[in-house]
């Protein structure tokens, strides 16, 4: 019983398109005829590392309602905290606290033999400088890889906080020119570069326009039992792309018997209602999750992992089984004291759309091969 | 009421100012000294807010308090914690922000005038388009919206046919798509369950809009508190800042709160029909055309898209219907709104219910329509009715049940994970229902995919009436719509709900339906006889004679298209984890 005083705004609407009000100052949107492939591909460029400032402001707001402990967020966030909705908080605590979870395993495994991280797309990530406070007498060797707008950023960061810059062993390799935008040590890496150029392909690809050899990564250890760490990175290339990253990581800078684990973070059922709205509301900021149709459900992120030589270990859960199941009932009990959380329908929602899965390999020969098996053994599973 | 002129804006706002000078200045008028209950209340509400202020920070940022303490005092601790100046403590005075110059829409309206008739309309106007009305007007249009509020019982009764709604959370042009596919106020008789604004970008122009509808038409739309109705709750979910940014001053969203503290907290719905009349609207493109029972059926439900192509039909009585309702049961957790609906099988025509407009007892029982749920402290509707509502949203206790509660698939009652309210199972609202002789409990307050979902073998219903809320959860909103059974004819078409207060607030005829009134040529007796030994293979023989619930039509509709919103100068981004 439609009223007939009512306009329909579909009807509207479709009278208004090409009207002027809709393009708002930016000299993009939508990839119009003129837009050129190399242009957009910019523009989707400085989205995706404009999420990184997206997840700094995240954290910052968990660190100041008391969901998370990290003295080192608000040296990397540029911009003034805002308040995140108290499901978003949730989610991030969520999230962080996972992956805190399954690095402590690896890092309180064997405590006395020295291990390395990579951190892909680490951005303003923190987790080094935590892991210095909480592991001071571990050897840990770690690397972050970004764009080198990022790093230069990060370098900045570090450059005007003593209490980053004391994490670093400056007497022996002090911090480079404000210029610079890596910086090397045994204990600290940044390396600036796009990670599509660790992709070697046989096929040559937009993305990868030829196949050579990919770069060297200064100080990358081929045989410390290594952990790469994806969080929301790998999710915006590929998923050939992706595959020939990590196919490198794990033949060419690590040897083959290495023990080397993955973890992933990131969004998963693209194909219902929720999956379908946040494709194109991401779409609308152009950012582009080429990985989530690729691998659509936990299942898909499991035989991924094997797929890229995982084979020991390759699971999966998502992050609402994880406040459901990894986080202890007293925690539960003090997070949910934080904040008044009335959108518990949405949160579940949200967190079932995101998963963390983790895949590992034996080194094989003993003394220390079965780190990763061992660390994960206790990690419960979603079945 | 010639009290508001001499309000004065006060320049600090204070707990006293939240009250307002009416109340005092009509406590001693004689005319009102006539109305022993409406003072009363208003003793009650100024001695409340005298001895017990606003909920004040107790511990400043020291730690929670544990889960078990007292309710007040946990969200008194999650409201102490400062994380940004427009999110603190706005009971406490605070300086004055610096006035914004008048924006044009000010000048737009005679700048002194009083809301009612044709400026009502322009208001009306200005707001349907999504432009806020002036400061000025927003206090008066709330003023007389108290007024009206006032008169009206804690369980509002409202006759059928009315179209039911659920949260609407600040979605402006969802709430026009709503009006849009179940026709326009006056029309169409509404009864909105509350969470009127909070979370989507346009809570102020949404709620308002619906509040101008109000005074302009008080006997054809009913409006419900929710929790979101709260100054609490806005402080957290964005009223409040909407109202700071879009005025200026946090006045409005204070006029606002008042209201709020009015709102009734249920309604009763009698005289729905148990069969819809059907529509002779087209079938939808995916339905099977086999699986729509034929039109001289018994139609107990009926689900129509916004175009209002039938999506199914379900027949009482049918065994064929569950093909064809499947479509709405994506979620294997949502039980079918296609079981028998044995509702409630008491001893007809005892409960307080059907008194409650003086019509005859009706064949389908009532629907209490609230925004969360039950109460373990509320086992009658008559004790809804004894409640003291006008105040802020308790942190525990009946009222504060009513507006946070949840049904679950639990026995008895549960703690809700929301932190306020309950969990409760179907045997408590089949319990209730019976003891209150209603045949179906209509609540909002949980977002739900489809739009709609009925739990507990239909004797409860949730209808969510915020497509795609928050612009990212992707989901169908519906809105519910009750026919008339005819019986209510020649009655008066409202009441405020009150026992024994002599029927109440009449406000004149007001217009009658449109012409599409369901299943007003079905008599009530239709099928008794074969309903009665349906339900007696279902629950046994020992039920006594069972109730029909009433036929209920839903309307599924999308989210208003994005670029028809007009977006706000600050283009509203869904978050997500990047």
């Amino acid at each position: 019983m439609a009223a007939r005083e009512i306009p329909d705004i579909k009807t509207l609407l479709a009278s208004r398109r090409g009207g002027s009000t809709r393009a708002r100052g930016r000299g993009f949107g939508r990839g119009g005829p003129g837009a050129s492939r190399e242009g957009s591909e910019t523009i989707k460029d400085s989205a995706v590392r404009g999420t990184d400032q997206d997840a700094a402001g995240s954290r910052v707001s968990c660190v100041e309602l008391g969901y998370l402990d990290d003295v080192y967020a608000s040296l990397f966030a540029t911009q003034a905290s805002t308040r995140r909705l108290p499901l978003l908080n949730r989610g991030t605590y969520v999230r962080t606290s996972a992956i805190d979870q399954l690095v402590n395993c690896f890092l309180n495994t064997h405590p006395s033999s020295p291990k390395q991280i990579i951190s892909l797309g680490a951005g303003t990530d923190t987790r080094y400088f935590r892991l210095c406070d909480a592991y001071p007498s571990t050897s840990i060797r770690y690397h972050e890889v970004d764009f080198p707008t990022n790093t230069a950023a990060k370098l900045n960061s570090i450059r005007r906080h003593a209490q980053l810059s004391n994490k670093l062993p400056l007497s022996t390799h002090p911090l480079p020119s404000p210029q610079s935008e890596s910086y090397h040590s045994p204990t600290y890496n940044l390396h600036a570069l796009d990670l599509r150029s660790l992709a070697t392909t046989t096929t040559p690809s937009p993305e990868t326009p030829s196949s050579q050899q990919p770069p060297e990564l200064t100080n990358l250890d081929p045989s410390l039992p290594t952990l790469i760490l994806s969080e929301m990175c790998l999710i915006y290339l590929n998923p050939a792309t992706v595959s020939s990253i990590i196919k490198t990581f794990t033949t060419h800078y690590l040897s083959p018997s290495t023990p080397a684990s993955l973890i992933l973070y990131e969004p998963i059922l693209p194909q219902d209602a929720f999956g379908r709205t946040m494709i194109s509301n991401l779409a609308t900021r152009n950012i582009h999750l080429p990985t989530l149709t690729a691998y659509p459900e936990l299942g898909d992120q499991r035989a991924r992992l094997k797929q890229y030589g995982f084979v020991t270990g390759a699971k999966a859960v998502d992050t609402e089984f994880i406040w459901r199941e990894w986080v202890g009932a007293d925690e539960k009990e003090r997070v949910a004291g934080l904040e008044m959380l009335d959108e518990l329908e949405e949160l579940d929602l949200l967190l079932r759309h995101y998963c963390v899965a983790w895949g590992y390999r034996d080194g094989g020969n003993g003394d220390g091969g079965d780190v990763f098996p061992t660390a994960w053994a206790h990690v419960k599973e979603q079945i | 009421m010639d009290g508001h002129g001499c309000i004065k804006q006060q320049p600090t706002p204070s707990i006293t100012h939240l009250l307002s000078l009416p109340s005092i200045h009509q406590l001693a008028s004689p005319h009102l000294s006539s109305h022993p209950q409406r003072v009363h209340s208003h003793i009650c509400l100024l001695y409340r807010f005298k001895s017990s202020p606003l909920p004040q920070p107790l511990d400043g940022r020291g730690t929670p308090p544990p889960l078990s303490a007292p309710r007040h005092i946990f969200f008194a601790y999650l409201l102490s914690k400062p994380t940004r100046a427009s999110i603190e403590c706005p009971f406490k005075p605070k300086p004055r922000l610096p006035r914004l110059p008048a924006p044009p829409w000010a000048y737009s309206i005679a700048a002194i005038m009083s809301i009612g008739g044709s400026d009502l309309d322009r208001a009306i106007t200005q707001l349907r388009a999504c432009r806020p009305i002036p400061e000025n007007q927003v206090r008066e249009l709330c003023y007389k919206a108290r007024e009206l509020l006032i008169e009206e019982g804690n369980v509002v009764g409202v006759d059928a046919p009315v179209t039911i709604c659920g949260d609407i959370h600040g979605q402006f042009h969802d709430l026009m798509e709503l009006f849009r596919v179940g026709g326009d106020v006056p029309d169409t008789n509404y009864l909105f369950m509350g969470d009127f604004v909070d979370r989507g970008f346009y809570s102020l122009e949404s709620f308002l809009l619906l509040l101008c509808l109000k005074v302009r038409y008080p006997d054809r739309i009913t409006l419900i508190r929710g929790n979101h109705e709260s100054r609490q709750i806005t402080t957290v979910y964005g009223f409040y800042d909407e109202c700071l940014r879009k005025y200026g001053s946090a006045n409005v969203w204070r006029y606002c709160c008042e209201v709020f503290d009015y709102l009734a907290l249920g309604a009763l719905v009698t005289g729905a029909a148990t069969s819809l009349t059907p529509t002779d609207g087209p079938i939808a493109e995916n339905t099977q055309s086999m699986d729509i029972p034929d039109a001289d059926c018994d139609i107990e439900i009926e689900t129509l898209n916004a175009n209002g192509e039938i999506m199914y039909r379900y027949a009482r009585n049918s065994d064929a219907h569950s093909n064809a309702a499947s479509a709405t049961n994506s979620n294997p957790a949502s039980s079918s709104p296609i079981g028998p609906t044995p509702s409630n099988t008491g001893p007809a025509g005892t409960g307080a219910t059907s008194s409650a407009n003086g019509s005859s007892k009706n064949e389908t029982g009532a629907v209490l329509c609230v925004h969360g749920g039950l109460s373990p402290l509320i086992d009658s509707i008559d004790k809804i009715r004894l409640l003291d509502r006008k105040q802020e949203v308790p942190h525990e206790g009946a009222m504060c049940d009513l507006l946070w509660s949840d049904p679950d698939e639990i026995d008895g009652w549960g703690l809700s994970p929301r932190g306020a309210g309950f969990l409760f199972g179907a045997d408590i609202v089949k319990h209730f229902n019976h003891r209150n002789d209603l045949s179906l409990i209509a609540r909002a307050h949980q977002l739900v995919m489809e739009g709609f979902k009925e739990m507990f073998e239909s004797t409860i219903v949730t209808v969510w009436s915020a497509p795609n809320y928050c612009y990212r959860c992707g989901n169908v909103a519906a809105i519910l719509e009750l026919g008339e059974d005819g019986s209510n004819a020649g009655y008066v078409r409202r009441s405020n709900g009150e026992r024994g207060g002599g029927g109440g607030g009449l406000y004149g005829p007001g217009p009658t339906g449109r012409g599409w009134v369901l299943g007003s040529n079905v008599g009530p007796n239709g099928n008794a006889i074969g309903e009665n030994r349906r339900l007696s293979s279902v629950l046994g023989d020992s039920i006594g004679r069972p109730r029909d619930g009433p036929g209920r039509r839903y309307r599924v509709f999308e989210a208003a298209p994005q670029d028809s919103r007009g977006m706000p100068a600050k283009k509203p981004v869904a978050e997500y984890f990047l």
